[in-house]
Order: C-alpha cells, then sequence, then structure tokens
C-alpha cells in the first residue's frame, strides 16, 4: 500500500509561456510513496511542461510544485535533493564510460566516494552487459542509454523519481526491462510520476493514470477502477472530444 | 561539487577529438615560434658584437680634422631585446642605430631588411599564435559549454539535481580553461628549455620575471577569450549559433577594431609624415645658415674692410677681437633662432602624432587583443615604451656629443657681399678616446606595468565583464 503522505505534489499548477499558449491548466496532483503515476496524453498536451515545472526549469504562472513537501520554486535545491529524472532520451557525456557516468551523476545527487563494485552493482541491477561498463557511452543504443539513465535514478536513491516518456523508441524487450525495474523501485517506496504514450504498459504498471489535453488533467483512473473499464477506448475517447474552452 | 564539475569538464575536453589537436598545434608551433625567434635574435645579437666593435674602431681612429671637415658621423648602436623571442614588437621596426653629427641625429637601417620573404604576410612570433590561434581555439572551446549541453540534453541531467547554476558556470569555465591552459603549459615549458638549450641568457637580470609575467599575460588572456566565448555559448540557444557568433566575435576583436583603430585615427587627426617634417627642418636650416654666413660676411666687411682679415690673424688686434665678439653674437643668434624653429617644428609635429596615436591606441583598447599586445610588448622590451626610451636615449646622446665634440669645433662659413665664400676653422682640445657612450636605459618591467594601466583596464574588463553576462544569462538560461 502507498504512503499517504504526497511525495509528489501539484497544487492549482499553471503555465502561460510569454507566446501566450497556456500550456498547463490549474493541475491538481499527488504522487505518494511506492505509487506510479502515469500521465498520459497527445504532444502539447502538458506532460512535459509538468515535469518541467517539478524541475524548476521552467516557473509557474500560478500554483505550486512540492517534492517531499518542499515548495520547488521557493527552494530549488533543497527540493532537487529528492528527486531523480530520467528523460526521454537520456542525456549523457558520449566521451565518458558509463561508469564515469554514474560516478559523475552519483556526485552531483550527492552520493560521493562510491566505489567501483558499487558503481558496477547497480548496473548489473538494471542488466546492462558488464562489458559495456567501461565502455564510452557515445556507441551506447538506446536501451542500453535508458538503462544508464534508471542507473543513475537508482544510485542517487531519491524518493521521487520523474520519468519523460522514458520507453519511446524502445524496443518491447527494453522497454519491458525498463518497466521491470520501475516495478522494483516502486516496491521500494519510490513515488513514480511517469509521462507516456504508451497506453498499455501504462496500464500495466501505474498505481494511477491520468490523461491530459490541452493542458488540464481531464480524467483519473486508479488501477482497480482500470479493471473494469478499457483505457484505449477511454483515451481515444478523450483525444476525440471537442477542444477545451480556454 | 566544484570540484567534480571542474573535473568533469576537464575530462569532458581532454577525452573530446579537439584536445590532441589542440595539444599539437601548441606543442608544435609554440616551441617552433620560440626557436624561430630564438636563432633571429642571435643572428642579430653577433651582428651588433661587430657593428659595436666596427664603431669602436672608427671612434678610435677618429681625428679632430675629420670633425672639422663636417664628415664625421659617429654611430650609436641598439642592443637587439632579448625578449623578442617571445614577440617581436618593434623590433625589426626600429633603426638598428642613429648617426650623431653636427647638424644632429639621424637613423640608420632597420634590421627588417633581413626578414623573409613571408615576413610579408604577418610575423609569426609567440605573441602572433597567442593572439591568433589562442584565442579562437579558447573561443571554439568555449562555443558549446552552455549551449552544446543544452543541446546533448547534459545540461537538464545536471541541474535536475541540487545543484546552483553559479556554481556550474564557474566550474565550467575553470575546467574547460584548465583542459586548455594545460597544452599550452607543456608547450611553453618545452619552448622555455630549447631557448635555455640554445644558449639563451635565461638567469640574466629580470629575464625570469619578466617570462612569469609573459606566462601569466598569455594564461589571463586565453582566461579572456574562454570567459567570452562561455558569455556567447550561454547567449545562445544552439552550438552551431554560438560557433557563428563566436567567430564574428573574433573577427571583430582580433582584425577589425584594431586596425580600424589606426585607419579611424589617421582620418580624424592626419599627420606629416617624417620625412615631410625632417625636409622642412633642413630647408628651414639651410636658410637660416646662409642668411647666417651672408651676415657674417657682411660683417667681416664692416670690421675688416673689402681687403678682409689679415693672414696670419692677430688675435689681439682691435679689428680681431670686434670681430670675435660679432661672430659670436651673429652665431648665437643663428643658434637659438634655429633652436626655437626647430622646436616649434618638432613641437607641432610631436603634439598632432601624440593626439593621432592616443586616439588610435584608446580605440585599439576596446579589444583584449591589442591590450595584450601592447603590454606584453612593453615587458618584453619591443614596445611602444622601448622607442620611446631609445629616442630618449639618441636624443640624450647627441646632446652629451654636442657638449663634449661637435661644440668644441668651430666651423664659420662667409658669404661676403662680393659672392666670395670663406671658411674659418677652431677646434678646442678634444680627449677623443673617452668621448661619451651611447646606451638605452631599459624599462623596468615595473615601468611596464606603470605605463600601461590602460591596457591592463581593458583586459581587465574583458575579464570581468563577460563573465558577469555570462553569469547573468546563465542564470536565467532555458534549459529545456
Amino acid at each position: 500500500m502507498p504512503d499517504q503522505k504526497p511525495i509528489l505534489k501539484a497544487e492549482d499548477l499553471s503555465k502561460r509561456y510569454e507566446d501566450g499558449v497556456l500550456a498547463l491548466d490549474h493541475l491538481n496532483l499527488e504522487v505518494r510513496g511506492g505509487e506510479v503515476y502515469c500521465l498520459l496524453g497527445a504532444n502539447g498536451a502538458g506532460k512535459t511542461t509538468t515535469i518541467n515545472l517539478f524541475l524548476n526549469f521552467i516557473p509557474p504562472t500560478t500554483g505550486t510544485c512540492y517534492i517531499n513537501g518542499i515548495d520547488v520554486t521557493r527552494d530549488p535545491l533543497e527540493a532537487k535533493k529528492y528527486v531523480s529524472f530520467v528523460s526521454e532520451n537520456v542525456m549523457l557525456y558520449g566521451n565518458f564510460t558509463a561508469r564515469q557516468n554514474l560516478d559523475f551523476f552519483a556526485k552531483l545527487g550527492g552520493k560521493a566516494n562510491l566505489s567501483k563494485e558499487a558503481y558496477y552493482q547497480v548496473m548489473r541491477r538494471v542488466s546492462l552487459q558488464e562489458k559495456a561498463f567501461e565502455q564510452r557511452v557515445k556507441n551506447f543504443s538506446k536501451g542500453m542509454r535508458q538503462k544508464l539513465g534508471i542507473s543513475i535514478a537508482i544510485i542517487k536513491d531519491a524518493p521521487a523519481i520523474l520519468l519523460d516518456e522514458p520507453t519511446s523508441g524502445l524496443d518491447p524487450k527494453a522497454a519491458e526491462e525498463f518497466l521491470e525495474i520501475l516495478a522494483e523501485l516502486k516496491k521500494e517506496g519510490k513515488a513514480i510520476l511517469m509521462s507516456t504514450h504508451d497506453i498499455f504498459r501504462a496500464k500495466d504498471i501505474a498505481d494511477r493514470v491520468g490523461i491530459m489535453k490541452e493542458g488540464r488533467l481531464v480524467m483519473e483512473r486508479t488501477r482497480e477502477e482500470l479493471q473494469y473499464e478499457d483505457l484505449v477506448k477511454i483515451y481515444i475517447d478523450y483525444m476525440k472530444s471537442e477542444p477545451l474552452t480556454v | 561539487m566544484l570540484k567534480t564539475i571542474i573535473k568533469k569538464e576537464l575530462l569532458d575536453n581532454v577525452f573530446s577529438y579537439r584536445f590532441p589537436l589542440f595539444s599539437l598545434i601548441c606543442v608544435l608551433l609554440i616551441p617552433l615560434g620560440m626557436y624561430v625567434n630564438q636563432v633571429s635574435y642571435a643572428k642579430r645579437l653577433r651582428d651588433y658584437s661587430e657593428q659595436m666593435r666596427l664603431a669602436g674602431e672608427a671612434v678610435s681612429a677618429l681625428k679632430i680634422q675629420d670633425v672639422m671637415a663636417g664628415t664625421v658621423a659617429i654611430k650609436g648602436f641598439r642592443p637587439p631585446a632579448r625578449l623578442s623571442v617571445f614577440t617581436q614588437g618593434f623590433e625589426s621596426t626600429l633603426p638598428r642605430f642613429y648617426e650623431f653629427t653636427q647638424d644632429g641625429f639621424r637613423p640608420g637601417e632597420s634590421s627588417g631588411g633581413d626578414e623573409s620573404i613571408f615576413s610579408v604576410q604577418g610575423k609569426v612570433d609567440f605573441v602572433f599564435l597567442v593572439q591568433m590561434l589562442l584565442s579562437l581555439i579558447g573561443l571554439l572551446f568555449a562555443s558549446d559549454v552552455i549551449a552544446g549541453e543544452k543541446e546533448s540534453g547534459t545540461l537538464r541531467a545536471m541541474l535536475s539535481n541540487s545543484l546552483p547554476r553559479d556554481k556550474i558556470l564557474i566550474g565550467k569555465i575553470a575546467g574547460g580553461y584548465l583542459a586548455l591552459w594545460l597544452p599550452f603549459i607543456i608547450a611553453f615549458l618545452i619552448g622555455i628549455i630549447i631557448l635555455i638549450v640554445g644558449s639563451f641568457p635565461f638567469f640574466g637580470g629580470d629575464t625570469p620575471a619578466r617570462i612569469l609575467s609573459v606566462f601569466l599575460s598569455v594564461s589571463l588572456f586565453m582566461l579572456i577569450y574562454f570567459t567570452i566565448g562561455t558569455m556567447v555559448s550561454s547567449s545562445s540557444a544552439k552550438a552551431r549559433t554560438s560557433v557563428v557568433a563566436i567567430l564574428l566575435v573574433w573577427a571583430s576583436l582580433q582584425l577589425i577594431i584594431p586596425k580600424l583603430s589606426d585607419m579611424v585615427a589617421r582620418i580624424v587627426y592626419p599627420v606629416r609624415t617624417n620625412t615631410e617634417v625632417s625636409l622642412e627642418k633642413s630647408l628651414l636650416a639651410r636658410s637660416i645658415d646662409t642668411e647666417t654666413a651672408k651676415e657674417l660676411g657682411r660683417q667681416l666687411d664692416l670690421v675688416f674692410g673689402a681687403a678682409g682679415p689679415k693672414a696670419p690673424e692677430d688675435e689681439n688686434s682691435p679689428e680681431q677681437k670686434k670681430w670675435n665678439s660679432v661672430k659670436t653674437r651673429i652665431q648665437q643668434s643663428a643658434r637659438e633662432r634655429k633652436a626655437r624653429q626647430f622646436g616649434a617644428i618638432e613641437e607641432t609635429y610631436q603634439q598632432q602624432k601624440r593626439r593621432q596615436q592616443n586616439l588610435a591606441v584608446n580605440l585599439s583598447l576596446i579589444s583584449p587583443s591589442a591590450a595584450f599586445a601592447r603590454f606584453i610588448a612593453d615587458i618584453c622590451g619591443t614596445g611602444e615604451l622601448e622607442r620611446t626610451k631609445y629616442i630618449e636615449a639618441v636624443r640624450a646622446h647627441q646632446n652629451a656629443l654636442d657638449n663634449e665634440l661637435f661644440s668644441k669645433v668651430d666651423r664659420t662659413v662667409m658669404i661676403r657681399p662680393n659672392g666670395e665664400t670663406m671658411l674659418a676653422f677652431h677646434a678646442f682640445p678634444v680627449d677623443l678616446k673617452n668621448l661619451p657612450k651611447f646606451s638605452i636605459a631599459s624599462a623596468s618591467l615595473q615601468d611596464a606595468f606603470k605605463e600601461n594601466w590602460r591596457s591592463l583596464i581593458s583586459l581587465a574588463f574583458w575579464l570581468i565583464a563577460p563573465f558577469a553576462v555570462a553569469y547573468v544569462r546563465f542564470i536565467k538560461y532555458d534549459v529545456r
């Protein structure tokens, strides 16, 4: 059972860009420890904007994001201690080996002086091939990079993990492996917020699913509710429905 | 945390393809530039020693009759600047020597005539390489320091951690700069070893302090260009845009501003050429000399009558006494008139020249490259300071020779009303073996710093301002 205390919380969160586009419209959302929350929606629905706001990459127009109870806008450095981030295309230093990348980001995440073996263990946990540990990542496949990305999140050991379309472009096997790791992290009590287009896998892994359209969270279902409803149909119905009036 | 970022930035650069390329360029070109200039310096030093020997012999063979005949020109040679191995500056354009005569001094040939035909494309020395190459490489290294990381997405990954942006910026500048600095240090040390092996007098006088100043100045110069590159990078959303902007910045600071400032100054304050001024002085001297000779001739006739003085002259005769008094008065008046009018011409010329030069220098100091070149040339004794000291020494030596030699010989030219020209000589005793020696009081390192306060301010500005802009831009930088 998820903890009751929300680790990720968006309160009346809105974002209007300088060009006038309303990317996020009064979003309210909570993700508790041991819970996976999947945000579904078409491109431009506001999923990535939500993640960017949680990471303080952009300031909100209204509302507040909380990570572990800390206001992200007010104290971003403190808030970011409690969150890891995995993007669609995991960003790594191509000239560094997998271990060097892991070492660098571990140190940034506050985990200094870890042994080489500790890094190897994490990489083994995400099923990265042993021979890749000391290889430069510029030749890594997308799957390998995603595994290394989740290794970085694991090694930081933050209570919250934000994932921005992490399985996009992965082959089915790699995507499956990736979700298995997420399931393990969920069991460890991490609060996971994942934006994705992958309805089928979202249904498999999510404790709750939210559908976003034109910046609004238009629907939210729990895992239990989805046992009796067809998520694909709901999603397509929302996408086909009339544009929202903003 | 800062150490982690610096280390990452350093290693990321070291592992990149451009690092070995840059290292190779540094290690090949910098020591080579020093070696070529060391060979050139050694050659000029040999020439100088030989010319000094010949000049010494010429002075030893000097007779007072030669001075009376007005055919003597005593040469004063300038020793080649030791640190011209780093920058040529004015080294090849300054006259190797000046000739001192009764009528004043005139410059001898410069050492520019010995230069390779390729000098027409610009002299390649250590400072030239630093100015042209290291500045560009510094900018290019910094071009992707922010924009490149944004494009690759690693900046988002970094900023998703509890990491202040100012620390990231400082870490990136420090790490990136170190990657640029390390190959330079190695190349510089190799160059110094080559100089020492080539018998360069490294440990003489304040040479080590000057070389250290050169090293620190170049290090500062590279940091300036790296910071400018970071500023451009933090103002660009894409690495490619950053590279284009950097090339424009480089061309402006390196080529356009320094060249344009001189052109603008020449247009705003046009100045006559040195040859024109010399010609005017020479015409004036001739005119005064002729007038004086005519007046002396007229007075000679008035004192001695149309028959003129009887030979041998009776020093104690009343006519002779009167003539001596009149002659001294006319010659003194002519000397004063010449000095006054020459002084006025020279003063006007120097004033105009100073005004033009000041404008050119002030405009050129907008560029850190020009400021750096001026400063380092003065440290190496091949800059403006050396040129000023040289001409000061020349003037002082001319005065000394006037007092000790030329004034001891009285040559009087007289043109009598009937058109007859008469020449009279009188020489006082002169110790020809102990004539004043020509020497230049070299500017101290302290002088180089004092005289270049404007250059130093320019360099400080170019270090602080781009960092401040980069800081402000990066704090608000959109990492999405």
